[in-house]
């Protein structure tokens, strides 16, 4: 014969078991551990500075014809005291208080008209890296005339060239 | 066995009111750092900064005529193929007759996912 005395206790008991679903559910989905380093939006905030800073030596000071950007200077010139000097100072000037620790890594590709092959040239960098940090590559393409008293390596043509320069910049 | 008693009801429905608010903001809480990790994966794949500074360079090397304009194209598209994956091609040419400008560049870009077309003029 049906008997209606216990619904209460049904409910009770159904509503434990979901808690209780629940609650493994969370505990089964937290075991991974999510830190802000994991959300790559440290990266990005780097990747972005990184680039806002070799967009600014790469903008000339004069809009004149042969107003040149301190990237094509230094590029040209094969100048890696003042590379260095002002892409950290970009990087690492704060409006206060001390300087920031970014780290940094240069090099720039070029193209060989003859044979059409993409050689490499390591520019500079502020300190060796070890293999152990956590890199963002950030580039900028520059035009560079080194056909006039350039001073570029002698593996690269006398010509007007575009070069790709690449920055690894890392937080030390 | 105890006799079934509901006075106390409503503090029992409270409770489970209050424990399942609890759980939904912990879910929200559990979510925020995924959320931020999508929106900087997306910002980080998509290249932007390639193809505001590839159009850069481009534009800057349209000022440029006869061989040193074809060295510097060649140059622009075998290092972008090399060095980000990516297509790119342009194409400067002479305006239109009765247009205000004096050149028309044509920049293609497309690295696979993302593609960027433009027809400017100066």
């Amino acid at each position: 014969m049906i008997n209606t005395d216990g619904q209460l206790f049904t409910i009770e008991g159904v509503a434990a078991g979901l808690i209780m679903l629940l609650t493994a559910y969370i505990v089964v989905g937290t075991t991974s551990l999510y830190t802000p380093g994991d959300s790559h939006i440290s990266d990005m905030q780097l990747e972005q500075m990184g680039r806002d800073a070799l967009h600014m030596m790469n903008t000339p000071n004069s809009s004149t014809a042969d107003g040149l950007s301190t990237l094509q200077i230094v590029i040209k010139n094969n100048d890696i005291d003042r590379f260095r000097q002002t892409f950290l100072w970009y990087c690492n000037n704060r409006t206060g208080g001390t300087y920031d620790n970014l780290q940094f890594s240069a090099d720039y590709y070029y193209r060989n008209n003859l044979t059409n092959d993409i050689t490499q040239i390591h520019f500079t960098e502020s300190r060796k890296p070890t293999g152990g940090e956590h890199p963002m590559r950030v580039t900028e393409w520059m035009q560079v005339d080194n056909s006039a008293g350039g001073s570029m390596p002698a593996q690269v043509e006398k010509r007007v060239q575009a070069v790709l320069v690449e920055v690894l910049i890392w937080r030390d | 066995m105890a006799r079934l008693n509901s006075d106390a009801q409503w503090i029992v429905l409270m409770g489970f009111m209050v424990s399942f608010a609890l759980f939904f903001l912990a879910i929200v809480v559990n979510q925020s750092t995924v959320v931020g990790q999508t929106t900087a994966e997306a910002v980080l794949e998509f290249p932007k900064n390639d193809i505001v500074d590839m159009r850069s360079e481009v534009l800057s090397a349209s000022a440029l005529s006869g061989n040193n304009l074809t060295l510097v194209t060649n140059d622009i598209s075998s290092l972008s193929l090399s060095r980000k994956n990516a297509i790119v091609s342009f194409r400067v040419s002479a305006a239109p007759p009765g247009s205000p400008y004096t050149k028309t560049i044509e920049i293609h870009y497309n690295n696979g996912v993302t593609a960027y077309n433009e027809t400017t003029s100066h």
